[in-house]
């Protein structure tokens, strides 16, 4: 039977940074999954703390650490996790803008509404600087791609009640652009466009057909243009330097319904990433057992082709998300439960999971079921004590965040992530790892 | 489109009645103007279980109903077959049944002229596998599916080729009384604010379950039961017919296959408010308890949503009846004349179902026209409505054989689940320009099946978006209707955006309002992760809630909403 220090379930944001750490540091690390998660249909930003009112990420960790939140006991992590992870990002030529110090601000999005971020990929970064009062927005789409109209979103996002008081562009105007050949092509997703860019035998002529469509919208005014989010995946860095350098305004990248190119940007550098530590990721896993002995995990079941395999684990990292993830289930009799291990899940009762307006700005308190941990990120059964010693339970999974509406998601993710493997890889390799963490953070955790 | 001041019969109420009467109307030589507070079908028109009824589910309790049923089932296969998908239907005796309503149920049906005919109960289960393998006898009867959407827009462009208009999101704000008439109606444009006056000859209520409050603005006092009924949506065909369970209708006793879904209905409870009720999980588990009957292995199918209409149930006092003239009213539908009350130039229609909606019309107009001395007759069941073919019934598998007929696998699709591509979107808009992305909705479809609009409706608003534009660089004005606001028009933006965002607001937050309130009773499982899921989309990425305070629309505000009942 195979043999890891830790095995990993889930390839989300979580459950990938846990897997970086661990494999930095040395530890033999199976990542499993059944497949792609939130990277894939979020917005490729770093949601790390947006209740309404924060002004910054920092505030809205400081905001939500107030209250029954898992950054009640992950806050001192979120500063050098998120440092931790910008780092890699930047380093694998996939650099990140923004600072848990950044005012959040209203960046236009795909249906011509706004949304409130801080920390995003490069290429969104333009979106985030304040309007001049002369400035006009051109939001620029490709004609035949059917998820972003330039001409809708340029409509809705000439009112200023989008903008809920932010400043704004003076003008919006929409173009649409035809590039070479996709005439003929139908059904086009991101990901059709995005490899067109990587291929690069069209890139140039696309990029110039762009810039003559934006020059003639722009009408000499100065401003920003907004694109949809398809500009390379393997090639993005180059794509984005060669727009940059020919449209005449300055562009920024706006994130997509699913599949999303700026995730998927960001799941490959870290599966890259673990790879080249010397980890393994494994998707299309679906775990069907885990196998306990006393209270510790000792190995994990998979279903494979004709049989089942397993995995001898020392650990057990928990990182299968939320409700919308699959790593919590609602049963038909009005429970939620975490499948994998059968680990207490906290939730409220049934009548209440579900608000009546989908809209409501509280958003649904069935979003905050979890499972409860120590601060080690150890899940704790009913009667509040830890129910498995070497399981460590991070991401979505984690119960008290309403991950929507307070846009923290991402900083769970990372800080929880970053914190099991801690533990985890001093454990595995016998050697203390590298640790960024700030002086006060060490005392508390 | 601008409210006329003068018309001659003022139609509330834009479901199939309301259309119904209109074209009748218009027919008749009598120009006439509906209005209506939303959209066309918003009330019980567009949230029923779709069924074009045979009569057979009357036939035990109320046999001028099941006459009246099949009638008009004939009726409207003949005049509206594009509306209509021919599934046919059966009663099937479940071992729960009692044998005493199954042994008369063929005769029953025979003597309201129900066509009825019993087959082998292992015939019908090769064909319907999913029906309970322990039923005992089966009784084939006409039923079919009916979709209201293409069927009210039909009768409304009957009766505008006539001179007669609809203008939907005008609501009737007041009544002014005088004399013993209705001298004028206030009507406010819900999308702008605006407020017009219309001087009718003469008022028809056709608001169904709101006819009370209707009513209540010329003093009159019309005493409705709203009864809500739940239903649950099936993300695939269930069966092909239509199933019944033969027995004293009841809940959850029957399947409808409506394109690509089937619906069970259904419950019956009181509600005091036709726009404010709740759907309940015991409900739902009746329904599912009860359909499992009919179905054993329901409870494994999955359930998209759960929705609910209220019926406009009316409870007539004696003398009301008695005062409707001494046509066969059946007890399914009453027309009122609010002469009793002292307003001469007033009917409500009240109660009835959709199979019966041209009756029930062609007797009300009846009632108008005695009184404007008009004596031209009904001509209603006579003609096939215009853009449809005669005897061509909707066909589950058209949708399919249309997208193969455009490339198949290439054609470019704007909404996966109900195969419309770009260029049936685009074919609707040639036909009906100026229109909004509700008019899209209901001519093709979009939105309408498992997604739930989840990924279309930004699509339609894109490609409306585009027509708008061309409309404006080719004539060098906005389309009609659709030009920039004034700042009370749209929100709060002087001088920019146009009344198209704010629909297209309206229909994106509708869909996060609608999705919740369909999930919330039956949330369990798959659909509550992808509940989950379209809330990450939409809120994380796309900033939906963004729009929701955006839009000027009046009826978004539910404090003006309150304010103006």
């Amino acid at each position: 039977m195979p043999h890891a220090d830790v095995v990993v379930i889930g390839a989300g944001l979580s459950g990938l940074t846990a897997a970086t750490r661990l494999a930095e540091a040395g530890a033999v690390v199976t990542l499993v999954a059944k497949g792609h998660a939130r990277t894939h249909w979020g917005s490729g930003g770093l949601d790390i703390a947006a209740p309404h009112a924060a002004r910054t990420p920092a505030d809205g960790v400081a905001r939500l650490a107030a209250l029954d939140h898992p950054y009640s006991y992950l806050a001192p992590c979120v500063a050098p996790s998120v440092a931790w992870m910008m780092e890699r990002l930047a380093a694998a030529g996939l650099p990140y803008a923004g600072t848990l110090d950044t005012p959040i601000r209203r960046v236009p999005t795909a249906i011509g509404g706004t949304r409130r971020v801080a920390i995003v990929p490069q290429a969104q970064s333009a979106a985030l600087r304040p309007w001049g009062r002369d400035e006009v927005l051109v939001v620029a789409g490709i004609a035949g791609y059917k998820d972003f109209w330039p001409l809708a979103i340029a409509d809705s996002l000439a009112r200023e009640a989008v903008w809920h008081g932010a400043d704004r562009p003076a003008a919006v105007v929409g173009v649409s652009v035809e590039l070479r050949g996709l005439g003929d092509r139908h059904n086009l997703n991101a990901m059709h466009l995005a490899r067109r860019f990587d291929e690069g035998a069209l890139r140039a002529d696309d990029i110039a057909a762009i810039a003559r469509a934006v020059e003639r919208a722009a009408e000499g005014r100065p401003g920003r243009v907004a694109l949809p989010a398809v500009f390379g995946l393997a090639a993005h860095a180059e794509t984005w330097a060669a727009l940059r350098a020919q449209l005449p305004l300055e562009p920024f990248e706006v994130p997509l319904v699913p599949p999303s190119v700026p995730g998927i940007r960001l799941w490959r550098v870290l599966r890259d990433r673990i790879r080249a530590a010397g980890g393994r990721v494994q998707l299309g896993e679906f775990v069907h057992a885990v196998r306990v002995e006393d209270g510790r995990v000792t190995a994990v079941e998979m279903e494979a082709a004709t049989r089942t395999h397993a995995i001898r684990t020392e650990a057990l990292v928990l990182a299968t998300g939320g409700l919308s993830g699959g790593g919590l289930r609602a049963t038909d009799d009005g429970r939620i439960v975490e499948p994998v291990l059968g680990l207490h899940v906290e939730a409220v009762e049934q009548d209440a999971w579900l608000v009546r307006d989908g809209l409501d700005p509280a958003g649904h308190p069935v979003e905050a079921a979890g499972v409860r941990a120590d601060p080690d990120l150890r899940p704790l059964g009913a009667d509040h004590r830890v129910s498995h010693a070497n399981v460590h339970v991070v991401g979505g999974l984690l119960a008290d965040q309403r991950s929507i509406r307070e846009r923290c998601g991402d900083g769970v993710a990372i800080a929880s992530g970053w914190r099991a493997a801690r533990g985890l890889a001093s454990d595995a390799t016998r050697s203390p790892i590298d640790c960024e963490m700030a002086d006060s953070a060490r005392t508390e955790l | 489109m601008a409210v006329p001041h003068t018309v001659d019969v003022l139609v509330i109420g834009g479901g199939a009645t309301g259309a119904g009467v209109l074209r009748d109307l218009a027919r008749r030589g009598m120009t006439s103007l509906l209005v209506d507070r939303e959209d066309f079908a918003t009330g019980t028109s567009g949230r029923y279980h779709g069924l074009l009824h045979s009569g057979g589910r009357y036939v035990g309790k109320d046999k001028v109903a099941a006459r009246e049923c099949i009638e008009e089932n004939r009726v409207l296969r003949r005049i509206a077959p594009a509306s209509i998908e021919d599934t046919g239907g059966y009663f099937v005796a479940t071992p729960d049944d009692p044998d005493d309503y199954v042994e008369a149920f063929a005769d029953n049906c025979n003597q309201s002229g129900v066509d009825c005919d019993e087959v082998r109960v292992a015939d019908l289960l090769a064909r319907e596998p999913a029906i309970n393998p322990g039923i005992r006898r089966a009784f084939r009867v006409p039923d079919g599916s009916i979709e209201p959407w293409g069927l009210i827009e039909a009768m409304v462009a009957d009766a505008r080729a006539r001179g007669s208009d609809a203008l939907t999101y005008h609501k009737v704000i007041g009544m002014e009384v005088a004399g013993g008439r209705i001298e004028t109606v206030t009507v406010r444009d819900e999308r702008t604010g605006s407020v017009s006056r219309v001087w009718p000859k003469f008022v028809v209520s056709a608001a169904g379950a709101w006819a009370g409050q209707i009513a209540a603005l010329a003093n009159v006092k019309v005493e409705m039961t709203p009864g809500k009924g739940t239903m649950l949506v099936y993300n695939y065909r269930v069966t092909d017919a239509v199933i019944n369970r033969c027995h004293r209708s009841s809940d959850g006793d029957i399947m409808v296959p409506i394109h690509s879904v089937s619906i069970l209905g259904t419950t019956d409870i009181k509600v005091p408010d036709p726009d404010d009720y709740d759907i309940t999980r015991a409900e739902i588990r009746r329904l599912v308890d009860e359909g499992e009957k009919l179905f054993p292995s329901l409870r494994e199918m999955r359930i998209l949503r759960a929705y609910a209409g209220v019926r406009p149930l009316y409870q007539a006092p004696a003398d009301t009846v008695a005062g409707a003239g001494n046509r066969s009213i059946s007890r399914a539908h009453a027309i009122l004349d609010h002469a009793d009350q002292g307003v001469d130039n007033f009917v409500s229609i009240v109660g009835g179902k959709m199979t019966t909606h041209r009756l029930m019309a062609e007797q009300t107009v009846d009632a108008v026209a005695q009184k404007l001395g008009n004596t031209t007759a009904c001509t209603t069941a006579d003609e096939v409505l215009p853009g449809m073919e005669p005897g061509h019934h909707y066909w589950v598998g058209h949708r399919l054989a249309d997208h193969e007929a455009e490339g198949g696998g290439d054609a470019d699709l704007l909404c996966e689940c109900e195969l419309v591509t770009r260029r049936m979107a685009e074919a609707y808009l040639d036909t009906h320009w100026p229109c909004s992305i509700d008019d899209v909705r209901r001519g093709t479809r979009v939105g309408m099946g498992p997604c739930q609009g989840a990924f279309c409706t930004f699509r339609v608003a894109g490609l409306v978006a585009e027509r708008l534009d061309a409309h404006t660089k080719a004539t060098g004005r906005p389309a009609p209707g659709t030009e920039p606001g004034t700042p009370e028009e749209v929100g709060h933006a002087p001088g920019s955006g146009s009344l198209h965002a704010a629909i297209a607001d309206r229909a994106l937050t509708a869909f996060m309002r609608e999705r919740a309130k369909g999930v919330r009773p039956i949330a369990s499982g798959r659909q509550l992760q992808e509940l989950m899921m379209t809330n990450l989309v939409f809120v994380d990425v796309l900033g939906v809630e963004s729009l929701s305070t955006a839009s000027a629309l009046v009826f978004e505000d539910e404090e003006a909403v309150d304010a103006a009942r």
